[in-house]
């Protein structure tokens, strides 16, 4: 072997030498991420049968079809073409273009790469994959941040946390194609970088690098996320706290002028947030932070203490003034209040259609408790070692940790902007207590002497102990958790089906429930895609984009006006009802209306071989109650409408029934039983009763339809007693215009 | 294998192996799971009792290490166990917890919500640093908890099998105690955290509220009496030791009272202690055998 070839070779190994603990360390970290993925997997098994992947929730499907509009039309083209899909929000259509660009950018590009390369599965399996995959490289980036913060242990530990925090592994796991993923994405990446850059140590070429990276994270947040708002207001109070505690040098007004600076003109490229978005509450914040900034450069330098007066007297001057002109125009108002909002828990309380939403309600404390475990104890120590230790990076992540804890507290969806925070203070204060454990056993002195008592408290052996009592407390936090029985609690977040997989029921059923899937294929095989369906804005989505017919509503609800009109269609009586979808959106092309219900089954008590059946309140037949609230808010415009009267007029469900005193029962009066919503869940489980050749009998009172028959009833052919008693049945219905126009020839 | 210190109240000041409440800890935590695997205790479906209170065991013997290791103050100390509330709080939400307490000569009293936000924590936090105050002697933080959880535990047999997750460390803890009162070891902090915890933990788990009130009245004089000293006087108890005998010169807590200017010996105080924490359970056991229908 020639000598060059010598060196050669061992420059190679050179390269790849790697010591023990690397191994251990690579080792772990793969584990580690295979476990996120596998366990965002889990969903799998009830999609696997049937060949089909499917998006979980409702809005992931919002997401697949601009997707799909970029796949098919380039990655732009919503926004160029401006476009709008007139299959949602009958008759305006729904301005695609005001959608963000992050996530269905970033999967239409990965999907055509991936295509380009000869993949061959269809988007929508592969959006739901890509979700998977982002979640797990989420982990991978909180490692690096861990890592920085206290080395390898430190990441290793924040990354597991991640990895099973069940806030971000519920809607990381497969399906969850939605906002939240480019939002952690981008989050964690920005951290990195912004912190990276900020790092004294490094080169001022490096560190504009870093910068330049953590504006594309902050560009790519904002483009995918609303809460990118936060991100901005974190930054803004982390710089004017390291002002304020006098730890100010000029790296920070480079870092932090450059990241936000290319950050937000990136960002404002996009016509969703456009140039309005600068004038922004917190956006204004991250200027005002930006003058705190050079002023505090301003006074590092030798200035005679009279002109620094004179200055900083100007600047505040022209900063009040400014903020006083912006108020005078009208500006600072709105914008203070939009803020308020976001941020209060109590502002966000007093709007009906955003409290409606479950995923914008107050965190429970239960959730919470959830979320964090008895790790919160790492999660306070972590506090604690920090608070002992107040770098730059360290104040970041105290600030990060208490703004995230309010957010996930005051909202349930913003628990997973808490989940990084709370995985990097957990795996601190895991190691921070776990290192003199470690110390001891790697044979530093067989004693521990404690400074203040003087008294040798701890040795090698003793230690040990320690380790393994540290270790039973994570296997309660993540083994054998107490408060899902036992269970591990990332398996009782991730081992459920997507929503449709489960016909929209919160149950764990063996296998697919495919009532709602059968749905959709119906309408999409037998109706035409302009075929309006009246359905409940809930299932809007999946009835567009699944079904291929058009919808009145769905979870854009960007029409208060139509929502409420769609309650008042379910309210009111047959003869109502068709005449407000006449008036509003014409009989041409409203041909269907579409009702959901599960039902639950018991059996007789003479004759276990019958059952009854029972609405059970997981669908409309639950849902019916906000229809009524929702309509009833709208009394007065009906009234003026004349869609209602004052004698007939309702304000909730209180016009339709009343509970039972005794057994807690809904006893529907009347008007209830001549609502359109009672006679479609009235007819579809007497369809389903009849269907079951005597052995189920209906228990609802049996209706009469005047102008609605039966189109298609999905469910019928389920098995009985199939999943923990419950039948989701789902029912269309067709309109019979002719009958309903020669009773009333006026229209 | 566990450090050793000085015995200050013997003669010589003999060394002796501290913090075996580890060993409690890890004994009670292998315990429950134990019975979680077997089932037994598990009375709810959705949330689990041996499990539970395996998890504030746990807190409490970790607490007493960070106390060992950081020298935590007495300001953290006091709010720590307020963490170990969480799972208590949510256990009695998922069960549907009694929230009402019958005190006699007050009569029935609901605190309705607040009994999970703010007397679940209160107890525990009460119980865990007050247990934690009263000890320093051989024998003294680990026979009376022991007592008490006697007597707690055999009011709660009286009404369901709740009682099965004590068994065992009751068991465990009374060795440790009879070593403990004989000198020959020190339960340390993590053994004083982690029982004050088990104490309160049981209590609300069980619903044996009432009981643990009357059977902690000593402790709770206890430390009232040194919080109350400390913070009009900025005292604190002192006892100096002199052949063989422990002798003070004031009143500022339970053990001050009992040898102001009369030395005992420290087996004296122990026992007497103990006989009054004991006194105060039997009250409890005798109030709660009358006062629960059969």
């Amino acid at each position: 072997m020639s000598k060059d070839q010598s060196s050669g070779l061992n420059s190679f190994s050179k390269m790849f030498k790697v010591n023990r603990s690397s191994v251990i360390v690579v080792s772990a970290l793969i584990l580690i991420l295979f476990v996120a993925f596998t366990v965002r997997m889990l969903p799998m098994r009830w999609e696997i049968g049937s060949g089909q992947v499917h998006l979980n929730e409702y809005d992931p499907y919002y997401q697949y079809s601009i997707t799909s509009y970029m796949v098919e039309n380039g990655l732009f083209s919503p926004y160029t073409d401006n476009w709008i899909n007139n299959q949602q929000w009958y008759p305006n259509g729904l301005h695609m273009a005001t959608s963000l660009p992050a996530l269905p950018m970033t999967a239409a590009a990965s999907y055509q790469i991936y295509s380009f390369f000869g993949g061959t599965i269809d988007l929508m399996e592969f959006c739901a994959l890509l979700t998977v995959a982002l979640g797990t490289l989420s982990c991978l980036i909180v490692y690096f941040i861990g890592k920085d913060f206290g080395g390898r242990a430190v990441g290793l530990f924040a990354a597991l946390a991640l990895a099973l925090a069940p806030s971000f592994l519920q809607r990381s796991s497969l399906g969850f194609f939605d906002t939240e993923i480019p939002g952690m994405i981008g989050l964690l990446f920005f951290v990195l970088f912004f912190l990276r850059s900020l790092d004294p140590k490094r080169s001022l070429r490096t560190s504009l690098i870093y910068s330049i990276g953590a504006a594309l994270a902050l560009a790519y947040f904002i483009c995918g996320w609303g809460a990118a708002y936060y991100v901005l207001g974190l930054t803004s109070l982390f710089v004017f706290a390291v002002v304020l505690l006098k730890r100010y040098d000029r790296r920070l007004l480079i870092s932090y002028s450059a990241t936000m600076g290319i950050g937000l003109l990136i960002a404002i490229q996009f016509p969703i947030i456009g140039l309005s978005y600068l004038t922004s509450a917190p956006v204004l914040l991250v200027a005002g932070v930006f003058i705190v900034l050079l002023l505090a450069e301003f006074m590092q330098h030798d200035v005679l203490a009279k002109n620094k007066i004179t200055i900083v007297l100007a600047v505040l001057i022209a900063t009040v003034s400014s903020f006083a002109t912006l108020s005078y125009f009208g500006y600072i108002g709105n914008i203070a209040g939009k803020f308020i909002a976001t941020i209060s828990p109590v502002a966000r309380a007093s709007s009906p259609l955003i409290a409606s939403v479950a995923e914008h309600r107050v965190t429970a404390w239960a959730n919470l408790y959830t979320e964090l475990g008895i790790c919160a104890l790492f999660f306070i120590l972590g506090i604690y070692f920090i608070l002992n230790k107040p770098t730059n990076r360290n104040i970041f992540l105290l600030i990060f940790g208490a703004t995230g804890l309010y957010f996930g507290a005051s909202m349930v969806r913003l628990l997973v902007i808490f989940a990084p925070a709370f995985a990097l203070l957990m795996g601190l204060g895991l190691i921070g207590v776990l290192k003199p454990f470690m110390l001891l056993l790697k044979g530093t002195p067989d004693t521990f002497t404690k400074a203040k008592r003087k008294m040798s408290l701890v040795n090698k052996k003793y230690s040990i102990l320690g380790v393994v009592l540290i270790f039973v407390i994570l296997l309660t936090q993540f083994a054998f958790t107490p408060q899902t029985g036992g269970v591990p609690r990332a398996y009782s977040n991730a081992y459920m089906p997507t929503t449709v997989s489960a016909a929209g029921l919160p149950v764990v059923p063996n296998e697919q429930m495919t009532q709602w899937l059968d749905m959709l294929t119906y309408t999409s095989n037998n109706l035409h895609s302009t075929d309006v369906v009246v359905a409940w804005w809930d299932y809007g989505y999946w009835l567009s984009v699944m079904g291929d017919v058009t919808t009145l509503a769905d979870n854009a609800t960007i029409d208060e006006g139509q929502i409420e009109n769609l309650a008042y269609i379910y309210m009111s009586s047959e003869d109502e009802a068709l005449r407000m979808i006449t008036e509003k959106y014409g009989q041409k092309n409203v041909q269907y209306i579409l009702v959901y219900i599960s039902l639950y089954l018991f059996e007789y008590e003479d004759s276990p071989t019958g059952f009854y059946s029972y609405p059970y309140g997981l669908a409309d037949e639950g849902k019916w109650a906000q229809m009524a609230r929702i309509s009833g808010g709208a009394r007065d415009r009906l009234i003026s409408e004349g869609y209602m009267t004052v004698d007939n007029a309702w304000s909730n469900e209180s016009g339709f029934g009343s509970s039972d005193e005794d057994s807690g029962q809904w006893m529907w009066n009347q008007d209830g039983m001549d609502s359109v919503i009672y006679k479609l869940m009235s007819s579809t489980e007497f369809a389903f009763a009849e269907n079951s050749n005597g052995v189920i009998s209906a228990t609802s009172n049996e209706v009469t339809l005047k102008y609605l028959k039966i189109e298609y009833i999905s469910g019928l052919n389920a098995s009985y007693n199939p999943y923990n008693d419950l039948v989701p049945v789902v029912g269309l219905f067709k309109i019979d215009w002719a009958a309903y126009n020669a009773a009333h020839p006026t229209h | 294998m566990f450090p050793k210190v000085p015995d200050q109240h013997k003669n010589g000041k003999p060394l002796i192996p501290n913090g075996l409440g580890v060993l409690y800890v890890l004994f009670v935590t292998v315990y429950l799971f134990f019975l979680y695997f077997l089932g037994i205790g598990s009375i709810s479906i959705g949330v689990s009792a041996p499990l539970t209170l395996a998890v504030c065991v746990l807190f409490g013997g970790f607490m007493g290490l960070l106390d060992d290791w950081l020298d935590l103050k007495w300001r953290y100390k006091a709010f720590m166990p307020l963490i170990a509330a969480l799972p208590l709080i949510y256990f009695a939400i998922d069960m549907n917890a009694r929230t009402s307490i019958t005190l006699p000569f007050i009569g029935f009293v609901n605190f309705g919500v607040w009994y999970f936000y703010l007397i679940i924590p209160l107890i525990v936090m009460i119980v865990t640093n007050t247990v934690n105050m009263l000890g320093g002697f051989n024998g003294l933080e680990s026979v009376c908890p022991a007592i008490v959880l006697l007597g707690l535990m055999s009011i709660s047999a009286l009404t369901s099998p709740i009682y099965l997750l004590m068994v065992g460390p009751i068991i465990f803890w009374l060795i440790l105690s009879v070593l403990n009162f004989k000198g020959k070891i020190f339960v340390g902090n993590s053994g004083s955290f982690a029982i004050g915890m088990t104490i309160a933990a049981f209590a609300i788990i069980a619903d044996v509220k009432l009981s643990l009130l009357i059977s902690i009245i000593p402790y709770i004089f206890n430390s009232s009496l040194i919080l109350l000293t400390v913070f009009f006087t900025r005292k604190k108890a002192l006892i100096t030791f002199k052949d063989n005998k422990l002798v003070s010169h004031h009143k500022r807590s339970l053990v001050t009272i009992l040898t102001f200017n009369r030395p005992l010996s420290e087996r004296k105080i122990v026992t007497i202690i103990s006989i009054i924490v004991a006194v105060f359970t039997l009250l409890a056991v005798i109030y709660s055998f009358f006062s629960i229908p059969i």
